[in-house]
């Protein structure tokens, strides 16, 4: 409990999760059709919303990584960040009970393979990651650290 | 208190997923439209970064009727025994690793303006993405990628040739 309320641990697990999403997003920003390729393997979204998703996704990522990392907006980009990690390990859980062989399609768009179980282990790290981040902040909001407290009334 | 925070972080994640999927869909306006419309248009395929061009999609459906009217050719990027043992009625075999000794593989009796469809073993296999690149740059115009391939067609119940599984 101790080590919540010091902010060097979720400060550094903040900023790590942030490059984190800004590392995957740049490259499916730079290559939709092959993320989409990604995408369209899990076989979950008809044709179009893979192509909607590889638009769309890699952004919300992005974003959400400046804010973390920026600081700015840290509980709503640490929960969004947060419940696209929920919605990787489903669909990778559902690809690995499918006995699919594909790639994650979580960072590099160039062919290289990472295992679903790798995968999930990884997004299961980073939720836990995320977990800290949103404590932390849930215990500034409730009790604010003692440099921010206001200066007790004069004469007491 | 704790019900106006939560409001405004709902709030928040609303803006920042309207403004991501906003941005993303202009950004990717033509790659979409491409996707919406499935049919292949007469056009070049779109240059991508790097300027390299880059093969467009192809859904089931829409090549399935491209393979019923005659106006597709379909190449096959996997390996000459591959295509041997099962392939898609009527494709051609280029295995991409002869298309890459050959660096600008042409199509014997393919002209350069014929709507051309790459595909291989499925979204796993990204053969025929890299076949599309080659194709495109030995100066056909209109190459498209089948991302499906031999799996999805087979599992559609479409024809195949070969020697058989």
């Amino acid at each position: 409990m101790k080590g919540m309320r010091s902010p060097i641990l979720p400060l550094a697990l903040r900023v790590a999760l942030g490059a984190v999403f800004i590392y995957a997003a740049i490259p499916k920003i730079a290559d939709p059709v092959a993320f989409a390729g990604s995408v369209a393997a899990y076989r979950i979204l008809p044709y179009f919303w893979s192509y909607l998703t590889a638009a769309v996704l890699p952004f919300l990522e992005l974003v959400c990584g400046v804010l973390l990392i920026c600081g700015i907006r840290v509980r709503s980009g640490a929960l969004i960040i947060g419940m696209l990690n929920l919605v990787f390990m489903v669909a990778l859980a559902s690809a690995m009970i499918r006995g699919l062989d594909i790639d994650c399609g979580c960072f590099r768009q160039d062919g290289s393979k990472t295992a679903p179980w790798v995968a999930l282990v990884r997004d299961a790290l980073f939720l836990l990651m995320t977990a800290v981040v949103l404590r932390h902040e849930r215990l500034q909001a409730r009790c604010p650290l003692p440099q921010s407290a206001p200066p007790p009334p004069v004469g007491e | 208190m704790a019900d106006k925070s939560w409001l405004k972080t709902t709030l928040e994640i609303a803006v920042i997923v309207s403004a991501s999927a906003v941005f993303g869909i202009l950004w990717n306006r033509s790659l979409l439209a491409d996707a919406w419309h499935g049919a292949p248009a007469a056009q070049a395929a779109p240059a991508a970064q790097q300027g390299e061009a880059l093969p467009m999609p192809i859904g089931l459906a829409q090549l399935k009727e491209l393979h019923d009217s005659g106006q597709a050719v379909l190449v096959d990027a996997r390996s000459g025994a591959s295509f041997a043992k099962e392939h898609i009625a009527g494709a051609l075999s280029l295995p991409l690793e002869e298309a890459t000794r050959q660096k600008t593989p042409q199509l014997k009796g393919v002209a350069k303006d014929a709507v051309i469809v790459a595909y291989c073993n499925g979204f796993s296999c990204h053969d025929s993405m890299e076949l599309g690149k080659l194709l495109i740059k030995s100066g056909y115009g209109s190459v498209y990628v089948f991302e499906g391939g031999l799996p999805e067609w087979r599992d559609a119940g479409y024809p195949t040739t070969g020697g058989g599984r």
